[in-house]
């Protein structure tokens, strides 16, 4: 594998990681920007108009036209929230042209494809286009809406909203309905612009083979864009809350989802993982063993840590009755590890859990894109080794210290309207 | 033991073939380049298959829904630790899952594939259950299915499935229901066990950053020779007929989701890797975004990007669905009908056919990318009674007069069934 990155213009970082094992190549471009109530519709919006029609290809219909003729090439947008940020993301991916049938040039098409939807979108007067804005808008909408439809995912959303409450992270990085449906084609225009202008962007390439075309492609078209990248905070620990807070919504469901967040104030990030892991990342962690395994009150019960943050969320789905014993348990899982009651065996299987996971980083094209784009929000590239040994050196003290350093901040509860199972 | 190397002309990949002594079938597909490793062992058994016998039983055996699953959770309890504790050693993750016609348990990893595999084989091959832990198991299970029951697509999913289906235990759930599952106990696990766990009924598969000769050396040390003991799965008779067109359920939910299927006669073997195959390029055509009837209901606001396909079949169940989120799902249901006649009266353009060829033959190249996919797509294979990589040979024999002889004759109205989860309005 070849790893380079450049600077291709001031605050836009391009890495191609050529990699022969591969059948097909994958483009991405990630736009970094502040999350914000207000912008966070918007910005989706404008992501998302770019990768339906372009100026080329002004139709969805002419638009996945000529993708499935490119062998059923991927173009699509995303976005997701890391701590305070808003990440949107272009990305594209192709067959190699070693394996067209016909000796089709795939990958010089995408990159004109690619380079019009980023830089030539379908824009008249000012504004993006009618009729594709309003199936674009929709489609926000119907999303947004839909979050319910995934109950674990709406209780960890509204748990998030909980904990961050008055923090650019309380917000969806979809945004709200409202500002989703406030939002026009003229405004969403000016999101575009600005995004193009002010966010912080990393673009990434993977392939079999090195392609000079796509540094060329990116070079030009940000050619003509005027900077000003503003400046973005990738890590902003949220503040423990003076006391608990309790928040119960009741829905029609039969299971009960619950979300607890606790909160650190420690920076040592390879020691909260480790704790992480052992109380309940994995299938011989804590909560694991004991809230599932041992008392049979769940059927997952685990957690995941928000280092950007310095917030850890605990989840699970459980019976109404169950509610303060699986809330006691956790509690006492986590004080087990605050007083030292986890064994080298504990740690050594966590090291090795987080060690076979850095090691199959680079099997997947997603996987290197992730961890490069990763190591550019932590502002240093360090190799998977490094990172490794990192995880090693955590002694148990340091274990025992991080987890001393979470507190109880918020709990969100998802009740269902009566207990039938109970 | 027979070896044989399976390659594909049009990608370069290969693999080799092993019939093992003990019974057991073998894939192997050494991946340069890759890092990790992943392994399935898998038996032939589902969610489906409650109704057997073995040449040795004079009646056939029938077993509570959801047993097959439950036997999953179980087997990763040995007599002695739990299997997760034995890979935490390894830092391979474990995992297994539970379909309608199979039982696979995985590792991946990235270092110590051979203790790994030794594991995997090991605990397998060595059940042990007890009358408490069975029960202790029902409470982690019945909150699984508490789990599913609030998941709307799988509802909307198996309320079609018990439409379309009069017999054919495909309409029941994977986990069985909470009173399906307190019927189990350690003797029947034992007895499914024993019967669908015979290695001749069993397949594994590794991929990745392997030496085919250290996996088979390992195999020699851990498999047990089974003898086989012809082992007859029977299903309910079932007719081609539906047994409802339509079922409606509101739940708390935020977008309304539907599930449109068409029952279709069931295959197996080469003849279901054709047809599977002609159902995906019908799929295709049937929801390209570039067609007349997308681009209305699209403008419309009737079906969103969400809008899309599935081919769902295995043994005696063979349907095409499509599915997503609408307000409005007896227009989609209405507009599939008349799209699929209109295919009928004025054919299928060449031009449309090729694209869509050329797109499953891309997302069958870009599988092998992937370590899990290829290990997958053996197993998969096996399963189904095929060669790996034979699916880009069918692909490539297609033609469009294939897809408009599936579409006449299983795309039928008369076996359409719809099934809707509504949004609740306050």
């Amino acid at each position: 594998m070849k790893y380079n990155r450049t600077e291709i213009s001031d605050g836009i970082g391009f890495s191609t990681i050529i990699d022969e094992k591969f059948k097909s190549c994958l483009l991405t471009v990630k736009f970094i920007t502040k999350l914000d109530r207000s912008t966070a519709a918007e910005n989706v919006l404008a992501i998302s108009a770019l990768t339906d029609t372009s100026s080329d290809y002004n139709t969805i219909a002419a638009m996945s036209e000529i993708l499935t003729e490119l062998y059923g090439a991927g173009l699509s947008s995303s976005a997701r929230k890391r701590g305070d940020l808003q990440i949107l993301s272009v990305n594209s991916s192709w067959l190699a042209d070693k394996y067209a049938l016909d000796g089709e040039d795939i990958s010089g098409e995408m990159l004109r494809i690619f380079s019009g939807c980023l830089f030539r979108p379908n824009v008249i007067n000012g504004e993006f286009e009618a009729e594709s804005f309003k199936i674009n808008k929709m489609e926000l909408i119907d999303r947004i809406d839909a979050e319910l439809n995934n109950k674990s995912g709406y209780a960890l959303s509204r748990a998030q909203e909980v904990a961050f409450c008055g923090e650019p992270a309380e917000n969806s990085c979809y945004g709200f309905r409202d500002t989703a449906e406030a939002a026009d084609a003229a405004s969403v225009y000016a999101a575009y612009k600005r995004i193009l202008s002010t966010s912080q962007i990393e673009a990434f390439f993977v392939a079999p083979t090195d392609d000079p075309a796509v540094e060329k492609m990116l070079r030009d078209g940000f050619s003509a864009v005027s900077r000003k990248p503003e400046i973005c905070t990738f890590k902003s620990p949220s503040p423990l809350k003076n006391e608990l807070m309790d928040v119960e919504e009741e829905f029609d469901v039969l299971q009960c989802q619950m979300v607890m967040a606790f909160k650190s104030d420690s920076d040592d990030i390879y020691a909260m993982r480790m704790m992480s892991l052992i109380l309940g990342e994995t299938p011989v962690s804590k909560l694991f063993a004991n809230v599932r395994e041992k008392l049979s009150l769940c059927y997952y019960c685990s957690c995941q840590l928000s280092l950007t943050k310095n917030t850890l969320f605990v989840d699970c789905g459980i019976k109404r009755s169950n509610i303060e014993k699986t809330k006691a348990e956790i509690n006492r899982q986590i004080n087990e590890i605050k007083n030292g009651n986890f064994s080298d065996e504990d740690i050594r299987s966590a090291v090795l859990f987080i060690q076979n996971s850095i090691e199959q980083i680079g099997d997947t094209m997603s996987s290197y894109t992730g961890w490069y784009f990763e190591r550019f929000c932590d502002g240093k590239i360090i190799t998977a080794e490094e990172m490794t040994e990192a995880f090693k050196n955590v002694t148990k003290k340091r274990i025992i210290a991080a987890a001393k350093s979470f507190s109880i901040d918020s709990i969100y509860i998802m009740l269902n309207k009566e207990d039938n199972n109970s | 033991m027979n070896k044989e190397l399976i390659s594909s002309e049009r990608t370069g990949e290969c693999c080799i073939h092993v019939k093992h002594k003990s019974g057991l079938d073998i894939y192997i597909c050494e991946m340069n380049g890759f890092s990790s490793v992943e392994a399935l062992f898998g038996t032939k058994y589902g969610s489906v298959n409650n109704l057997f016998r073995t040449a040795g039983d004079s009646e056939f055996t029938s077993v509570p829904e959801g047993i097959a699953h439950f036997l999953e959770h179980k087997l990763f309890e040995n007599e002695d630790c739990q299997v997760f504790d034995l890979y935490a050693k390894t830092g391979a993750s474990g995992n297994a899952f539970t379909s309608f016609d199979k039982t696979c348990y995985i590792f991946s990893s990235s270092g110590n594939y051979q203790e790994n595999l030794r594991i995997l084989l090991d605990f397998v091959q060595k059940p042990y259950f007890t009358q408490e832990s069975v029960e202790k198991e029902v409470g982690i299970i019945g909150q699984e299915i508490q789990m599913t029951n609030d998941n709307p697509e799988w509802r909307v999913f198996f309320n079609m499935l018990k439409c379309m289906y009069h017999s054919h235990p495909v309409k029941t759930d994977i986990a069985g229901t909470l009173e399906s599952i307190e019927k189990i106990s350690a003797e029947l696990l034992y007895k499914c066990y024993d019967t669908f766990y015979n290695l001749n009924n069993m397949v594994l598969s590794i991929a990745g950053n392997i030496k085919a000769d250290e996996v088979l050396a390992i195999c020699d040390e851990m498999l047990r020779p089974c003898e086989d003991k012809g082992l007859e799965c029977v299903f309910p008779d079932e007719p081609l007929s539906i047994v409802s067109p339509e079922f409606r359920e509101i739940q708390n939910i935020g977008a309304s989701i539907f599930s449109l299927g068409y029952k279709c006669t069931p295959c197996s073997g080469n003849d279901k890797t054709r047809r599977t195959t002609a159902a995906a390029i019908a799929g295709e055509l049937l929801t390209d975004p570039s067609s007349e009837m997308y681009v209305r209901l699209m403008n419309d606001g009737i079906i969103n990007s969400t809008f899309g396909y599935e081919v769902f079949c295995g043994d005696g169940y063979f349907t095409v669905i499509f599915s997503g989120e609408s307000e409005s799902p007896d227009i989609v249901k209405e507009n599939i009908v008349k799209e699929a006649e209109r295919m009928l009266r004025d054919g299928i353009p060449e031009k449309d056919f090729r694209r869509f060829k050329k797109t499953l033959y891309a997302s069958l190249v870009r599988e092998l990318n992937n370590v899990e996919v290829v290990a997958n797509v053996m197993l998969n294979a096996h399963m189904d009674g095929i060669r790996p990589f034979d699916s880009i040979d069918v692909l490539s024999e297609l033609t469009s007069s294939d897809v408009l002889d599936f579409i006449r004759s299983e795309l039928n109205s008369d076996r359409l069934v719809l099934s809707v989860v509504e949004r609740k309005v306050d």
